[in-house]
C-alpha cells in the first residue's frame, strides 16, 4: 500500500528502500525517465529523414547508426521491461495477497542493476543495431561502445531474470492460501507467465553475449566468419530469446487491459480461463517462431514451413483476449476515462498490428518485406500501439495510487487523440514505406524518389504529433503529481463501488470476477 | 493497515519532494551528458581485437618481397595550398608535379625520401587499398595517424612490391587521401616485358599472318576448364608462339555448355590487363554455348603474355595457356 504518512520520509529513504511499492515506483520513474529520453533519439531520426540529403541534424551515417541502436536498445530494455516489472511489482503482491516479493533485497538489486545497465548504453552509443548480427558486430563495431553495450545487455539481462525469479516464487509460493491459482487476476498471470518465458529464453542471449565478447576479443570465433564462425549461429540464438521477449513484452500490457477493462465497464471479465489459457498458450507459442525473423538467411522449406505454422498458432490465443476484451465491454455502462480510452485504441491498434504480423509470417510476403520500412512500422505499432497505450493508460489508472492525486482527464483526453492520430500517421506510413522498397536503418534517400520523399515526410509529421502527445504526458506527470486535486482514495474514477483495485487489495473486492 | 480509516488525505508526492526527485533525475542525466560528449570520439575509438587481427592477417599477405632489381629513389614532401583545400606530394594536387607516378618491376627497392614540408600533421605509409588511409603495407610507414610527422619532419624507408599490382602511396591521416595525398605506384611483372608502355603498345605489324585455333571446353562436373582438351590429356591449352608484329587470328569456339569470352591478358589474375585489343566478346557480353568467332591483332612487344578465359574466376579454374612474342 503506499506508505507515505502526514510526515513524508526523506528521498533517500524511498530510493534504498526494499518495499514493493518503493522498488515499484523507481522502476516506473527509471522507465518512464528512458522513455523521454529514447523518444528524443526517435524524433532526431524521423527529422532526420523528413527531407532527403540532409545532414545537419545527424552529420554522418555513423552517428545515426549509434541515434537508432540505443533508441531500440533503450525503449525495449530501459522502458517496456522496467515499466512492466515496477507496475508488476507494485501490483502482484497485493494482487496474490502478500505483504511483499518473495524476496525484497533481490527485487532493490534487480531494480539497481538497470540504471546501471542503462548508463554503459547511452555513455557508450554503440552502432551495432539492437539487434548486434555478427560480424559487424564481432569484427568491426567500434570499442569500447559495442563492448560497453554488450555489458550492459548482459547486466539487464540479469536484472530481468532476478526480477522474473521474485515474482514467479512471489505468486506460485506467497499468494494467500485462500487464493486458488487460477482466481489469481490475469495481470499477475501475465506477470507469470512473462517471468517463466523470461528464465527460458533469456540464457541463450546472455551466453550469445558472452561468445560475441570473446568473439570480439579474438580468443573465439563462434560467430566470425573469417576464422570459420558462423554468423548464423548468432541469428539463431539472438531470436531464440527475443522472439519470446515481444511476448515478454506484449502480455504485461494484455495484463494491464485485463485490469482497468472490466473496472470501467463496471462488469465482471467475460472469461478468466479463456484469458489464463491464451497466456499460458502464447508463452508456449512465442518459442516456436523464433525462424520467422530469418526465412532469407537460407533455411530449407520445411523448416520455414514449421516456423510459419508454429507463428501463425499464436493469432487464436491473441484472438482470444480481444474477444474476451470485447465480449467484456458488451452491454456494459463504460466510463470512458483516460485508462479507458487508452485500452480500448491499444486494441484496436494490436488488431492492425496483429494483421500485419500475419502477413509478414506467410513466407512468399515476408520476402518482399523483410528489412524494409514495412519490418519497421508493424514493430512499432505493436510496441508504441498496443504495448505503450497499455503502458501509459496504465500510469493513468494508477496515478492516484502514486501520487494520491488526480491528473487532469482533460489534458489527458488530447493526449489520448495525438497519441492515437500520431501513432496511425507515423506506422502505418511506415507499413506503406516499406512496401515502396525503402530499406530499414537508411541513413538518407534519393530525392528523385519522391514518394518516398512524400512518405517519410507524411510519417515525420504523425512522430512530432506523437511527440507532442508525449511532451503533454511527461507535463501532466510533473504538473499533477505535485499540484493536482487530492484523490478520492477508495473511489478515484467515479465508478461507483469498491473498484479501485490497488487501493482496496487488504479487503479482497476482485471476489464478484 | 489499510489508510482507508484515515481522515486526513495522504498524499505521497508534493512539489517538494517532487523537485528533489526531477534533480536527481535531471542531474543524472547531466553528468552523464559531459561524460558523454566530453568523450564523443573515444567511445568508438578502437577496432575489436579480432577485426585488429583480420587486419594483420591481410596486411601481411600484401607484404614486402625480397630486392632483386634496381634501386629506384623518389623524393616526396607534404605540402598543401594555401587555403588547406588541396593536398598532395610534392605539388597540392593538380598542378604539375604533383604526386608523381612511380614505374617499377617486381623486386625493385623504392626507396622513398620523404619530408613534411606543409603546416600540418601527415604520415606517409604505401597501401594496396584503393580508398581510405590505408592498411599500410608492414615497415612502408613513416608515423601513424595518431602520432604523425610534424611539419619539417623527415624520415625514410624501403619499400620492394612482392608481386605486381597497382600500389599507392598516401597519407595515413584520414582524409588527407581524399584530399589529394595519394601517388600511384605501377608495378609490373619482372618475366613481362619491361614496361606496361610498350607491352600494350601496338607495333606496327610486319605482314606477316598466323592462324590459331582455340576452343572453350569443361570437365561434365564443371570443375575442369580448359582449352581444346581438359588437364592431361594431349594438346591441352598449347602454348602460342609468335613473332612481334605478326598480325595473328584466333578462331575461337565455345564447346563447352557454359558462357566464356577471350582474352590475351599481361596478368592471367586480372582479366581486364588486355592487351592490343586481343579480345573476343567480354564477361557482361559472352560467347554462348557453341558460338564461334575469329579475332585478329597485332602481336605487341616480345614477352610472355597469357591467353585466357576473361569471365572472372574460369582463368583461375584452368582456361590459362601462354602466349609468348619473340
Amino acid at each position: 500500500m503506499v506508505l507515505e504518512l502526514q510526515k513524508p520520509r526523506p528521498v533517500w529513504q524511498i530510493m534504498f528502500s526494499t518495499h514493493h511499492t518503493d522498488v515499484g515506483y523507481l522502476y516506473t520513474v527509471t522507465s518512464l525517465a528512458f522513455l523521454f529520453m529514447g523518444g528524443v533519439l526517435a524524433l532526431l531520426i524521423r527529422t532526420h529523414l523528413f527531407f532527403p540529403g540532409q545532414g545537419f541534424i545527424i552529420s554522418d551515417s555513423v552517428t545515426f547508426n549509434r541515434i537508432f541502436t540505443v533508441h531500440g536498445t533503450t525503449m525495449l530494455f530501459l522502458f517496456a521491461l522496467p515499466f512492466a516489472a515496477g507496475i508488476g511489482n507494485y501490483l502482484v503482491p497485493i494482487m496474490v495477497r502478500y505483504k511483499d516479493m518473495a524476496y525484497p533485497k533481490l527485487n532493490a538489486v534487480a531494480f539497481w542493476m538497470v540504471p546501471v545497465g542503462g548508463a554503459l548504453v547511452w555513455l557508450g552509443f554503440s552502432d551495432t543495431t539492437w539487434v548486434a548480427y555478427a560480424p559487424y558486430s564481432v569484427i568491426r563495431a567500434p570499442g569500447p561502445a559495442a563492448d560497453m553495450w554488450i555489458f550492459g545487455l548482459k547486466i539487464l539481462g540479469v536484472s530481468s531474470i532476478l526480477s522474473s525469479i521474485n515474482f514467479i516464487v512471489t505468486i506460485l509460493k506467497c499468494k494467500h492460501p485462500d487464493l486458488p491459482l487460477r482466481r489469481v487476476p490475469l495481470f499477475a498471470w501475465s506477470m507469470l507467465t512473462v517471468s517463466l518465458m523470461t528464465v527460458v529464453a533469456m540464457p541463450t542471449f546472455a551466453a550469445a553475449l558472452v561468445m560475441m565478447l570473446t568473439d570480439r576479443l579474438g580468443v573465439s570465433g563462434f560467430f566470425n566468419p573469417s576464422v570459420g564462425g558462423d554468423p548464423i549461429a548468432y541469428l539463431h540464438l539472438f531470436w531464440f530469446t527475443f522472439h519470446p521477449e515481444v511476448y515478454i513484452f506484449l502480455l504485461p500490457a494484455i495484463g494491464m487491459m485485463y485490469e482497468i477493462i472490466p473496472r470501467f465497464s463496471r462488469k465482471p471479465l467475460f472469461s478468466q480461463g479463456s484469458g489464463v489459457f491464451a497466456f499460458v498458450m502464447l508463452g508456449l507459442i512465442g518459442f516456436a517462431s523464433w525462424g520467422h525473423h530469418m526465412y532469407s538467411t537460407g533455411m530449407d522449406f520445411t523448416t520455414k514451413t514449421v516456423f510459419m505454422i508454429g507463428t501463425l498458432a499464436a493469432v487464436p490465443a491473441s484472438g482470444m483476449h480481444v474477444f474476451n476484451f470485447l465480449a467484456t465491454m458488451w452491454g456494459a455502462r463504460i466510463r470512458f476515462d483516460a485508462p479507458m480510452k487508452f485500452m480500448v485504441g491499444g486494441i484496436a491498434l494490436f488488431f492492425s498490428a496483429g494483421a500485419g504480423g500475419v502477413l509478414n509470417t506467410a513466407m512468399p510476403l515476408d520476402f518482399i518485406t523483410h528489412g524494409t520500412y514495412w519490418v519497421v512500422g508493424h514493430m512499432h505499432l505493436f510496441l508504441t500501439g498496443t504495448i505503450a497505450f497499455g503502458f501509459v493508460g496504465m500510469m493513468y489508472y494508477i496515478f492516484p495510487l502514486f501520487t494520491g492525486r488526480m491528473y487532469s482527464e482533460k489534458w489527458a483526453s488530447v493526449q489520448f487523440i495525438l497519441m492515437m492520430w500520431g501513432t496511425v500517421q507515423v506506422f502505418f506510413t511506415q507499413h506503406i514505406l516499406g512496401l515502396e522498397g525503402m530499406a530499414r536503418r537508411i541513413y538518407d534517400y534519393p530525392a528523385e524518389f519522391t514518394s518516398w520523399t512524400q512518405l517519410n515526410q507524411i510519417a515525420s509529421v504523425g512522430a512530432w504529433i506523437l511527440g507532442a502527445s508525449f511532451v503533454i504526458f511527461l507535463a501532466q506527470l510533473i504538473y499533477y503529481s505535485a499540484k493536482g486535486k487530492e484523490a478520492n482514495m477508495n473511489d478515484p474514477f467515479n465508478l461507483g463501488g469498491k473498484y479501485y483495485y490497488p487501493y482496496q487489495a487488504k479487503t479482497p473486492h476482485h471476489t464478484g470476477y | 493497515m489499510s489508510h482507508s480509516e484515515q481522515d486526513a488525505p495522504i498524499l505521497r508526492t508534493s512539489t517538494g519532494r517532487l523537485g528533489k526527485m526531477l534533480i536527481i533525475i535531471i542531474g543524472i542525466q547531466i553528468v552523464g551528458g559531459a561524460l558523454f560528449f566530453t568523450h564523443y570520439d573515444f567511445w568508438n575509438s578502437y577496432l575489436p581485437i579480432a577485426g585488429k587481427l583480420q587486419e594483420q592477417g591481410e596486411a601481411k599477405s600484401a607484404g614486402q618481397g625480397t630486392a632483386t632489381g634496381k634501386e629506384v629513389d623518389v623524393p616526396l614532401k607534404f605540402v598543401e595550398s594555401p587555403d588547406f583545400k588541396n593536398y598532395g606530394f610534392n605539388a597540392p594536387v593538380g598542378q604539375t608535379g604533383a604526386n608523381p607516378e612511380v614505374d617499377v618491376t617486381v623486386g625493385d627497392k623504392i626507396v622513398f625520401d620523404v619530408t613534411n614540408g606543409g603546416k600540418s600533421f601527415h604520415a606517409f605509409a604505401v597501401t594496396d587499398s584503393k580508398t581510405g588511409p590505408g592498411p599500410a603495407i608492414e615497415g612502408t610507414t613513416i608515423g601513424t595517424a595518431d602520432n604523425p610527422m610534424k611539419p619539417g619532419a623527415e624520415g625514410k624507408i624501403t619499400f620492394v612490391p612482392a608481386k605486381a599490382g597497382e600500389y599507392y602511396y598516401i597519407c595515413a591521416v584520414p582524409g588527407h587521401r581524399e584530399l589529394g595525398m595519394e601517388g600511384k605506384i605501377e608495378v609490373r611483372e619482372a618475366g613481362s616485358s619491361s614496361s606496361t608502355a610498350s607491352s600494350t603498345a601496338t607495333v606496327a605489324p610486319t605482314g606477316n599472318k598466323v592462324e590459331f585455333s582455340l576452343s572453350f571446353v569443361m570437365s561434365t562436373d564443371f570443375k575442369d576448364y580448359a582449352f581444346n582438351a581438359l588437364t592431361g590429356q594431349p594438346g591441352h591449352n598449347p602454348d602460342i608462339t609468335v613473332k612481334s608484329g605478326d598480325t595473328v587470328t584466333i578462331h575461337v569456339k565455345n564447346d563447352s555448355k557454359s558462357f566464356h569470352s577471350f582474352g590475351v591478358v599481361t596478368d592471367p589474375e586480372d582479366p581486364n590487363s588486355v592487351v592490343w585489343n586481343a579480345a573476343y566478346k567480354s564477361a557482361d557480353n559472352p560467347m554462348k554455348p557453341g558460338e564461334t568467332g575469329d579475332v585478329t591483332f597485332v602481336a605487341g612487344a616480345p614477352g610472355t603474355y597469357h591467353y585466357i578465359c576473361t569471365v572472372p574466376g574460369h582463368a583461375d579454374l584452368g582456361m590459362n595457356g601462354k602466349f609468348i612474342v619473340q
